[in-house]
This record gives C-alpha cells, structure tokens and sequence, in this order.
C-alpha cells in the first residue's frame, strides 16, 4: 500500500557557538571553543541561509566583496570540526548568526503565543553577519537588516557574528521594535534605558539557559575542579553569593573582552550592582544606558535568588550534596523560564511612556494569567523583592483584598460591548478602534488627542494545565500637538525656559487585554492626561536638549550603540 | 607712555583658503614684536597660486624681519599646521624655522612626555596619557577610513566621499608638521587652561591667558555625566581598521565570491554601502571635534583692549573656561574676537557669544571686532545645517560686529591688515 510520508520534523539541529569564541572548555589537553546544538525551526532553506524569516547575506562593505551564500540543505555541517574551521568558514559565521537569529525569534514565538513581526513592514529581516570593518553591531529599522561588524583585536579577529550575546540582543531590539514601535519616542530615561536592558536581559537568559554554558560555568565557584572527579556539588556551595561569583562573574570573566566596544559589560556591571534604593534617583543613573544596569541588575538577581531558593529545596533532601547536572538543569530552566516570562510581560506593558515600575507589574499579572499557582519556584515573589531593592516598587497598587500584590487592577465596569462584535474584534483594529471609542469616557481617553489602534493580535498560549490559554491584545496610542503656551490647560507645568510657541507633542496609550470570551481583562493604560508624567518628561526632554536638538529617528539602534561603546549620553545637554 | 607696554598691534589676516593663519605684530617703542598664530590650510581657492603656502611664508619672514618672538599652533590639524611641513630645506615649513621662534606654544597634549611612546616616567597623568594616546589612534582612524572610501567610491554619494576625504586628511599625522614645531624654537611650553603661557617675558605690557584647552582633569570636573573617557573606543577603532591595510583587505582569501552582486542581493549592498558612508562620516566627525578641542585658548590683553583667539575649540573645550566666573568677566569685553573654527556651528557657544558685551548693531568705537578665516563649501552641508561658516551664525555676526572673513580676499591679495590703537 502506498502512503502519504510521514509529517517533517518541526525543529532542526544546529551547531553554534554557545558565548563567543573565547569562552572555552578543556577537552583532553587542550582547550576548545565551548560550542552548543539547538534547536530552530524547519524550513527548507535557500542559498545564504535564506529562510522564511531570515536572510543571510553576506556582503563586506568594507571590503566591497560579496561572500558567495553557505548552502545548508541538510544536517548539522558544522557538528564535528576544528575550532580553526568554526574561526575560518563564513559558512558556519552565517550557519551561528541564522541559528541564533531564529532561536530568539523562535523563543519569542512560543512566549507569546503567535508569529511575531519585525520592526519594520516586511517578513525576512536581511543579516550581514561581516558588515563592515567596525566594532559595532546593530538593526537597522530602515535597511530591514541586522548588521555585525568584525576588527582586528589584539591578537584576532574579532567577529560579533560569532556572539551569541550580541546577536541575541540586536534580534531583540528588531522584535521589541515590532511589537511596541513607540518604545523608540522620545520619552523618558527610563523607556530609552528599557530597550537596551531588556535587548540584555534576553541576551543574557538566551546564554544561560543553555545547559553547555551553566555547566562550564558553575565548575568555577563550586570547587568542582573537574567535572570528571564528582558528580555531586556540595548543597553549602549553592548559595546567592557564590552562584553569583561563579555564573554572572564567572561568564562575565570568559566573555570576550573586546566585543565590550560592543556590549558593554551589562554581565558584569549588573552582578556588581548590589540592591539599593538610591540609584534610581542618583543622577548618575539618568543616563540610559546606565539605568538600564538597574533594570538587568534586578532580573540577574531574581535568576540567582530563584535557583539557590530550587536548589537549597532539593538540598535538603540530597544530604551529601547534589548531582551536578540536576544544578545545571535547574539553572538553565529557571532562565528559560524567566526569559518566557520577561517576552511574554511585553503584552501586559503599556505601549507608551513605559517605566520599570510599569513592566513589573506587567511582568507579574502576564504569569499570573497563565501559571496562577507560583509555588514551586516563587518567581513572582522574588522578582517583586528584587525589584523593590532597586527601588522599583510595582506601579500597580494594592486594589483588592486576596489580590497578589503588584498585578494590573481590573477594568473599570459598565464597558458597553453591545455595538462590536465578538469575531472582528480579534484581528480588526478599526473594530478595536470602535469599542475603544464607544468607551472613551470609562477607559479615560483624552476626546481631542488623535487615537490609533497600533495592533491587533489574537494569541494562544499553552498553559501548565494543559489548556490553551486565549488572549485578544490591542494597543493604542493617543497623542496631541500643543504650543508650549497651551500645556497649562491640561495642568502640565512647561520648563520655564521654554519659548511660549514650541510645539509639543505629548504621547498616551494603552493595552488592551480581552480574555477568550471578548470581555476586557486589563487596560493598561499611561492616560495622556497624567499631568505630572507629562511634566517629568518634557522637563526630562528640555534638560537633555532634545528640543534644541530636534529628534531624528535616523538609524537610531546604530547611533545608540555607538553612544554606549563610546560611554557617552545618548543625548547631550548642548547648547546649539 | 611707558616704553614696556605696546603702542598698537596690527592683526595680518591671510588668505589661505580654508585654514589658519594669522600674524601678530605688537608695535613697541623699541622695536616690533611677532607673534604666528597658527599656519595651515586643507583647500585653497581656485584662484590661488600653486605656491600660495611659500608666498605666506615669505611674507612672514619679511614681515617679522627674520625673527619670530612666538609660533602657537593651536592644534594639529592640518589646516592649522600644514604650513609648518618642511621639504628638504626648502618647505614653508623651513621658512619659518628659519625664523628660529623663541618660543613655540602648544596644547598640553603635544608635550612629548605625553606620547604614547615616551620612555620616561614623567610629571603627566596616566588619565592623560591614554587620552594623547587615544588622539594617536584617531589618525589611524582617518587613515584606514581613507582607504576604505577608495573601495567604497560609488557606493557612497560624492557630498559623502567629498566630506570624508576632507576631514579624514586633515585628522591624518601630519608627521612633518609636528617634527618641525617640536624642534623648532627655544623654549617649548605645553598649555592648559590656566597654565602660564610662556609670554610674559616676550610680550611687556601684555597679559595672555590661558583659556583651553582643558586637561583630562580639568575637563572631569565639569561633567555630570559618567566620567570614564572614551580612550578604549579609539584604540580598539585605530586597530579594528589595521585588517584593511593588509593585502586586499578580505577576510576570507578562500572563500569564493561574486565578482557581479545577483539581482537579490543588489538592493541591501547599496543601502549597506550608504550606511557605511554615514557610519564613517558620523566617526570622523566625532574625532574631528575631539582634535578641535585640544585647542589652545589665548586671551591678550593690552589695557582695556582685548584679543581672542580660540582656535577651533568648540563646546567642550569652552565649557570649563565659562564654568569660571573670573573668566567670563575677562571675556565680557573682547574687542577682537577670531571666530572659533571657520565659522562652524558649534564653536561659538552661545554662552560664549552672550557674553560679548561689545556686540552692537550699530557702528562705534568700542563695537566688536569679528575675523574669520574660513572658505565655503568644503565642510559641511546647508540642508543639515553643518556648513561652514553656518550662514545663521555669519548673519549674527555681520548684524553685531565689524565682520571680516577672508573669504572677500580674492586675486592676489594675500592679507589683510587690521591696527588697534592700544595708547
């Protein structure tokens, strides 16, 4: 009988390197590039790897010399070769930037339940894994591309294709861009120092929930020499502090040290960072880049926290100490776990204006709604502690007796449903738009701003009961141009030094949650009508010379990065 | 009239196209005094004979009868040093040795205990080591950034090529310059702002100040922003550029590759090449303005009569002089002011111009003095507002002061002169 072959596999091995190529492991007597096979999606790829989200094509300009495109029709090529093949092939280069780039894609996917866009208007992003002759790396909204430059460094070339940390964190701003395009707007330090410490934040948990990465790491704090000697890591050496010595400063250590021009060192920074309520009202963390340590700083913590918290738990049971790769294992699940939870909290953040405060209470109701029962791992509780030490209360306040503390408050009651409908509500914004506008009193929005229904997005998430949970998110934003004159009308103080006729614009927004019947769950919402946000802001804007300056939206992740290596503000009090 | 205090000072203005130079002569009793403030340009006019560099250099020496008191090279960009390049004896860079200064004055950041390759253990900072050594990487900077627009040429549009070759050779060493001024001269005097200037003794009756540039110290304690310097980006960018010095540059010399891009990549390898082109440019003018700012400030002060020539300093050179009250008193009446690097957009900081109270519409005896020297269209684009001269600035400064660029130099007159009456 003949018959219908079997279905295709969903996911595809591939070889990358799993940090960057000075991070190494001992193999007999030598030393070698720690590398990693993961897991990417199936397609059938095309010359470059060209796939049906990514392009890799691998142009110098530098150079002005066109790569001829690697051909990775089947298997893993790269599974079995010499660190000197990994360094030399531009074939692996882009076989290690393609399987990264579609892991992270991949990871945000299954986070949030639905195909997620890029920034820009266009389905495959292009990669130039050997842009140029620079140490930078960035996306490029207007060329739809993510370019990684490569330098000579003291002793090799340096290829920032070769990073996972780096390529993770330029994939996310492409995605973050998609899926909240106001983020970029002119705000306040805290929404610009959000791109950049969440971009980290994603990089970081991308690295460390590969078992490969925590199981060379963890060796270096828990006198397990070598790995050969014991399988069993003694319960009194998991605690906070030498978890932290040996996997953040550990990794930080092994890092190549020449892609900071790159990075930075947002590892290192943040594990040295201990909790403290003063930064975030010390004007030296005005500055974004650096207020975005505050941000990584408590999420890296919460990771630690949460895997001694797993680890001490089985401790107990395990007298003589525990099996090393059940500490791997945990350590790499916990990061899985929080990098699921950091995508997914996207969705519950305000789209406009956001501040850290905001994203935790969006980090906390995101998980609530999916994985009521925190129990095994207190994620929710130790992330809210962790912020709080940094000064970072969640913005929302305690509404109702029995509600966990810090998630979004319901909406607010007597929405009128009666004049949409159910089905077009899940992928129409112009319905989205009409509900909205029927509403516009209960959900507070400003009558005279201009109102725009961002997205629309149905999504389904698999929840650990097994069930399926549905969600409708849609985002709007309002905004309103006035004279500078004019802002006193709506309570909002301009800098006294303002000239009377500047234009301003002044931005609010919100997201909106509708569960698996169309009622609305959350709206979470920065009312355009928040005077003292607004003055904070526009304060924030003049000081720093944004109105001098007037804002150019050009090519602003590659100025960003250049700013950060360079460790100078992203904007300058100037004077012309 | 006591004979130690000079009767007036005549400004000679030359006309070396976009560049620096300009003359000093104190008129004492006794005899004149010369002082060179800066000699370089990086473009002359069309009109400009092929030796026009000589032809100043000779005027010099005549002018000063052989002997110079004092050379300043404010810092060493090319079209502020170009013309102190020597050639075999015959250079006008020799000219002007020949004039054997008695003194030379330049930025701190040219003393020679604080370059990179001095072996002695010296009075200067490692802080300010690495910043002079960081200036050393910026010239391999333009230099690799030179060679990479002759692989990009059309892929990048001529206003970019023109504008990265242009400042891409001035940031280059200019070796030869920069021998000549450190062998040249008797005494040597490395500045800073508030340090002595070295020409007290050469000048009676003049007091010059020390404006700019600031040390690395200096310059920390007037930012409120993280104060680690960007030395590491430097040398890490001086080195990233080392790769395309060798051989084809490539990469992957085994690698294959299209000598025709296939249709499909076309389209990113334009938008790439335009990128790179902004990428460079966006560089060379971060390093330009770092080398604009070792500018030395001087401030001469004859009587009530004030002289100011910054140079090229622009914003963050000026801003730890204004953050001093006493020196925004010395500058409130400036009578001679030589406008800050050509005329461009940031080199007049408002708080500096604000401060001139000699700026009038109308014509006096005390109105403000303005001299630029500068030539259009070799710097900068009027749609980005980055020309030079800015037409918003020059437009302020023809409103407010005798305004005099030398660009109305034209033919054969090589200088202008300008007398102040200092009795």
């Amino acid at each position: 009988m003949v018959r219908e072959s079997l279905p295709q596999p969903r996911t595809r091995k591939m070889t990358i390197i799993a940090q960057d190529p000075s991070v190494r492991v001992k193999e007999g007597r030598s030393l070698r590039i720690l590398t990693a096979r993961v897991d990417v999606p199936a397609e059938e790829l095309a010359p470059g790897p060209s796939g049906h989200r990514v392009q890799v094509i691998d142009y110098d300009s530098s150079n002005n010399t066109l790569y001829k495109p690697a051909r990775l029709t089947d298997g893993d090529p790269y599974e079995v070769v010499t660190d000197a093949q990994l360094l030399s092939d531009p074939g692996f280069h882009a076989q290690n930037v393609f399987a990264i780039v579609m892991r992270t894609l991949a990871r945000f996917e299954f986070a949030l339940g639905r195909r997620v866009s890029w920034g820009f208007n266009g389905h495959q992003i292009k990669v130039a894994p050997h842009a140029f002759a620079d140490a930078n790396a960035f996306y490029s909204e207007q060329d739809r591309a993510l370019m990684f430059g490569y330098f000579q460094g003291q002793e090799n070339m340096v290829f920032s294709c070769l990073s996972h940390d780096v390529i993770a964190h330029e994939t996310t701003h492409a995605l973050v861009d998609g899926l909240r395009e106001r983020y970029t707007d002119p705000s306040s330090p805290e929404q610009a120092a959000f791109h950049e410490g969440f971009a980290d934040v994603v990089a970081l948990l991308s690295i460390f929930s590969l078992p490969a990465v925590v199981e060379t790491v963890i060796d270096l704090g828990t006198n397990a020499p070598d790995k050969n000697a014991s399988e069993l890591i003694k319960a009194s050496a998991l605690t906070a502090a030498r978890l932290r010595r040996s996997a953040l400063f550990g990794l930080a250590d092994e890092m190549g040290q020449e892609l900071s021009g790159i990075r930075g060192n947002p590892l290192r920074r943040s594990a040295e960072l201990p909790p403290s309520k003063e930064y975030i009202d010390s004007p030296e963390y005005i500055e974004p880049h650096k207020r975005g340590e505050i941000f990584v700083a408590a999420i890296m913590n919460a990771f630690i926290e949460v895997w001694v918290n797993r680890l001490q738990g089985l401790g107990k049971k395990a007298r003589g100490g525990l099996d090393r790769r059940r500490v791997v294992e945990e350590g790499a699940n916990i990061a899985d776990s929080l990098l699921t939870m950091a995508i997914r909290a996207l969705d519950y953040a305000p789209p406009v204006d956001l501040q850290f405060c905001d994203f935790l209470s969006a980090l906390l109701t995101a998980d609530r709604e999916i994985r009521p029962d925190d129990s095994r791992y207190n994620f929710r509780s130790i992330l809210r502690s962790s912020f709080e030490s940094y000064g970072m209360p969640p913005t929302s306040r305690p509404h109702a007796d029995g509600d966990e503390r810090g998630i979004w408050e319901s909406p607010p009651v007597g929405l009128t449903y009666d004049r949409t409908h159910f089905e077009s509500m899940q992928r129409d914004p112009d319905e989205v738009f009409r509900f909205i506008w029927e509403n516009r009193k209960a959900l507070d929005l400003f009558e005279e701003a201009y109102s725009h229904v961002l997205s629309v997005r149905p999504c389904m998430r698999v929840a650990p009961d097994g069930f399926v949970l549905r969600e409708t998110v849609a985002e709007y934003m309002q905004m309103i141009t006035l004279a500078a004159s004019e802002l006193k009308s709506l309570g909002i103080t301009a800098p006294p030094e303002m000239p009377p006729e500047t234009d301003v614009t002044i931005y609010g927004g919100g997201a909106l949650v509708f569960d698996e019947y169309g009622r609305l769950k959350f709206h979470i919402s920065n009312r355009i009508l928040n005077a003292d946000r607004q003055t904070r802001r526009l304060k924030y804007l003049w000081e720093f010379g944004y109105f001098q300056q007037g804002s150019s939206a050009f090519r602003r992740f590659a100025n960003l990065h250049r700013l950060r290596a360079m460790n100078l503000p992203t904007v300058m009090p100037g004077e012309e | 009239m006591p004979a130690t205090k000079p009767q007036s000072m005549t400004l000679r203005t030359y006309q070396v196209g976009f560049g620096d130079c300009f003359l000093l002569t104190f008129h004492y009793a006794k005899r004149d005094r010369h002082v060179l403030i800066d000699f370089g340009s990086t473009g002359q006019p069309k009109t400009a004979p092929a030796d026009l560099m000589l032809q100043v250099a000779n005027n010099i020496k005549e002018r000063c009868g052989g002997k110079l008191d004092a050379v300043v090279a404010t810092h060493r960009h090319k079209d502020h040093i170009s013309g102190f390049t020597t050639s075999k004896g015959k250079g006008s860079g020799d000219i002007i040795a020949s004039c054997e200064p008695t003194v030379v004055i330049q930025p701190w950041t040219e003393d020679p205990d604080a370059q990179p390759d001095a072996t002695q253990a010296t009075h200067v900072s490692s802080g300010a080591k690495a910043f002079v050594s960081s200036l050393h990487s910026m010239h391999a900077v333009s230099e690799s950034l030179l060679l990479e627009i002759q692989r990009l040429r059309g892929g990048i549009s001529r206003t970019a090529f023109n504008q990265l070759a242009f400042l891409g050779e001035d940031n280059l060493t200019n070796r030869s310059a920069v021998e000549n001024l450190m062998t040249m001269g008797k005494h040597h005097y490395y500045v800073n702002a508030g340090s002595k200037s070295g020409l007290a003794t050469i000048l009676p009756g003049v007091k010059t100040y020390v404006l700019g540039p600031p040390t690395v110290k200096q310059s920390q304690a007037i930012t409120k922003m993280r104060s680690k310097d960007p030395d590491e980006f430097w040398h890490l960018l001086g080195l990233a550029g080392q790769s395309l010095k060798r051989g084809n540059g490539q990469l992957f010399p085994k690698a294959e590759t299209y000598a025709a891009p296939p249709a499909q990549t076309r389209w990113l390898i334009h938008r790439m090449q335009a990128l790179r082109g902004d990428q460079m440019l966006e560089l060379v003018r971060a390093l330009d303005t770092v080398m604009n700012n070792t500018s030395v400030i001087l401030l001469f002060q004859v009587g009530d009569k004030k002289f100011l020539f910054p140079g090229d300093a622009q914003l963050e050179n000026w801003a730890y002089a204004l953050s001093q009250e006493k020196n925004r008193k010395l500058l409130a009446d400036v009578h001679l002011y030589k406008v800050g690097h050509h005329g461009s957009l940031n080199a007049t900081p408002k708080s500096l111009w604000g401060l001139f109270t000699n700026r009038a519409p109308l014509q006096s005896a005390k109105r403000l003095n303005c001299v630029v020297s500068t030539m259009a269209g070799k710097h900068g684009t009027p749609s980005k507002g980055t020309e030079v001269p800015r037409s918003k600035l020059v437009e302020e400064l023809k409103k407010m002061s005798n305004y005099f660029t030398t660009q109305d130099l034209k033919g054969k007159n090589l200088f202008k002169d300008f007398t102040f009456d200092l009795t």
